[in-house]
């Protein structure tokens, strides 16, 4: 219970508006997260990260600035940490999954913008997250037109590098990535003053594929039945590893995947083994927002993978070790990174084939496919998954939702009609 | 009788105690939860081990025996239908 009140304030954060956060966030945690039977005790170390998320993590990136470090924010999936930590800097995600930031966004974005982008520009716009107000730098890229525009914004407040990601997969396209990566290397070398070498990308290359691969090993787990660990929990692991340190991330993943291992071995669950088994799809779910995965598992279901940002596109595809010079690392990357199946990519039949992989790997019952409001290319996209899964058979529902409460009654009611609908 | 159902709530100066007291029953097997403190307990943000009341006497022995600092315990009622509530 330390008092982090100097810190913010020598962050030139707004305390008042923030303690309106701090007050709630027990007990939206406790809702969801604590009121669940059976929890793993490895999760402990995950609610010790929620408990103190605007203190231990932002005291150690200031401490590492205090050294002479950077720290660089980031937004999406396809930015490549391993240049960052490379350069000896940390990168970190930042503030955008509470309905709380909102209305800062609306100040100064159009009110049909994604519940995402303007949480994240109000987060930094109210002082009232403390990672926008740490980072040296924020990386932004342009995965959509909203986004692009905010970079704009937030640029006047804190230096913005936009990486341009191209939006097909041809070879041309891998080759612009490649080329996006070498000015980010640029960029970051000279915020930091050091240079990134074969050696140090090799070794961050590697910590961040351990990453990758505790987070395989976890998710790997669910497709047991019955699932050793609920859905909503490996939402927050997830969350959890945009911001955490990575060698301490991977090594809790780890030794939470021995414990769910042992469960598998007995066939304990937290969830009965005949509940329907769901595949959520669609746009990121930043932390706190944790309402799909509580309206679904609350109402019977387990929530057994998920294809978004925040789920297998964060972690599928490890980088290859193999390469030794700095230009083919760099290559590596690159090819991996746009392995990544986004909708604002054109034509993006990739994540339809990753969908319906996943169906089959997960025994998948049923998809909820969810976008959040004003989300024009998933919300579009829709429409070419959804027909894909009716072909293949597997029932699927879509929502569009935001971060408010105000359609929770309304989303369990449908959730729970299509979960009768799945009934075995 | 009441029919209320409480939860306490064990309270430390920094998450460092909190981890200690942590390890320190989690190794005497006593069940124990870091949950984020409640605000009924304290206005200060961060960590507190969330416990039942039957195993309350116990921890705090082991958490003096250890030299553990804290600030106190929070009894609080448990809610039954918590609903859900986003932040």
């Amino acid at each position: 219970m330390a008092d982090y009140r100097q810190m913010w304030t020598d962050l030139g954060m707004d305390l008042e508006k923030h303690d309106i956060l701090c007050q709630v966030l027990p007990d939206a945690f406790g809702s969801v997260y604590l009121s669940q039977e059976n929890r793993p005790e490895g999760m402990d170390y995950f609610n010790f990260v929620v408990a103190e998320i605007h203190g231990v993590r932002p005291s150690e990136l200031i401490a590492h600035q205090q050294k002479g470090g950077k720290v660089f924010g980031t937004f999406c999936v396809y930015v490549p940490d391993e240049v960052i930590f490379a350069a000896g800097a940390i990168a970190t995600g930042l503030c955008g999954g509470s309905q709380f930031w909102v209305p800062g966004g609306e100040k100064v974005l159009p009110a049909n913008t994604c519940p995402l982008i303007k949480a994240s520009v109000g987060a930094r716009l109210d002082g009232t997250c403390p990672f926008f107000k740490i980072a040296d730098m924020y990386i932004g890229e342009t995965t959509c037109d909203g986004k692009k525009k905010a970079w704009e914004i937030l640029n006047e407040h804190v230096p913005v590098h936009v990486m341009d990601l191209p939006q097909m997969k041809r070879a041309k396209d891998i080759k612009a990535w490649e080329d996006e990566i070498k000015i980010l290397i640029q960029r970051v070398e000279e915020q930091c003053g050091t240079k990134i070498t074969a050696a140090s990308l090799a070794e961050n290359i590697k910590l961040i594929n351990g990453k990758r691969q505790a987070l395989a090993r976890l998710y790997n787990t669910r497709k047991n039945s019955p699932v050793p660990i609920s859905g909503k929990d490996v939402l927050l692991i997830t969350q959890i590893a945009f911001y955490d340190d990575p060698a301490r991330f991977t090594e809790q993943v780890n030794a939470l995947c021995d414990e769910l291992d042992a469960r598998i071995a007995k066939s304990e669950g937290v969830i009965p083994a005949d509940a329907p088994r769901i595949l959520i799809t669609g746009t990121p779910m930043a932390i706190p927002n944790w309402k799909l995965h509580h309206v679904l598992e609350s109402s019977g279901a387990a929530v057994v993978v998920e294809e978004l940002c925040t789920g297998t596109r964060y972690f599928e595809n490890p980088v290859d070790e193999s390469k030794t010079t700095i230009d083919e690392q760099i290559k590596a990357l690159a090819e991996r990174y746009m392995k990544i199946n986004c909708a604002c990519f054109t034509p993006n039949t990739g994540r339809i084939d990753d969908i319906l992989r996943l169906v089959k790997e997960y025994k998948v019952d049923g998809v909820v496919d969810c976008n959040l409001q004003f989300c024009g290319t998933y919300s579009t996209e829709s429409y070419l998954v959804d027909r894909a899964l009716k072909e293949a058979g597997i029932p699927v529902l879509h929502i569009e939702t935001d971060y408010s409460d105000q359609d929770f009654e309304q989303l369990r009611t449908r959730v729970q009609a299509f979960l009768e609908m799945l009934e075995k | 009788m009441t029919g209320k159902i409480y939860n306490y709530y064990i309270l430390f100066p920094n998450h460092n105690e909190g981890l200690r007291a942590h390890k320190a029953l989690k190794t005497a097997g006593i069940k124990c939860t870091i949950a984020p403190t409640p605000r009924e307990a304290s206005t200060s943000c961060g960590i507190s081990l969330l416990l039942a009341g039957d195993c309350l006497e116990q921890a705090q022995k082991i958490i003096l025996a250890r030299g553990i600092t804290t600030l106190g315990i929070a009894k609080i009622e448990k809610k039954t239908n918590p609903g859900f509530k986003s932040c």
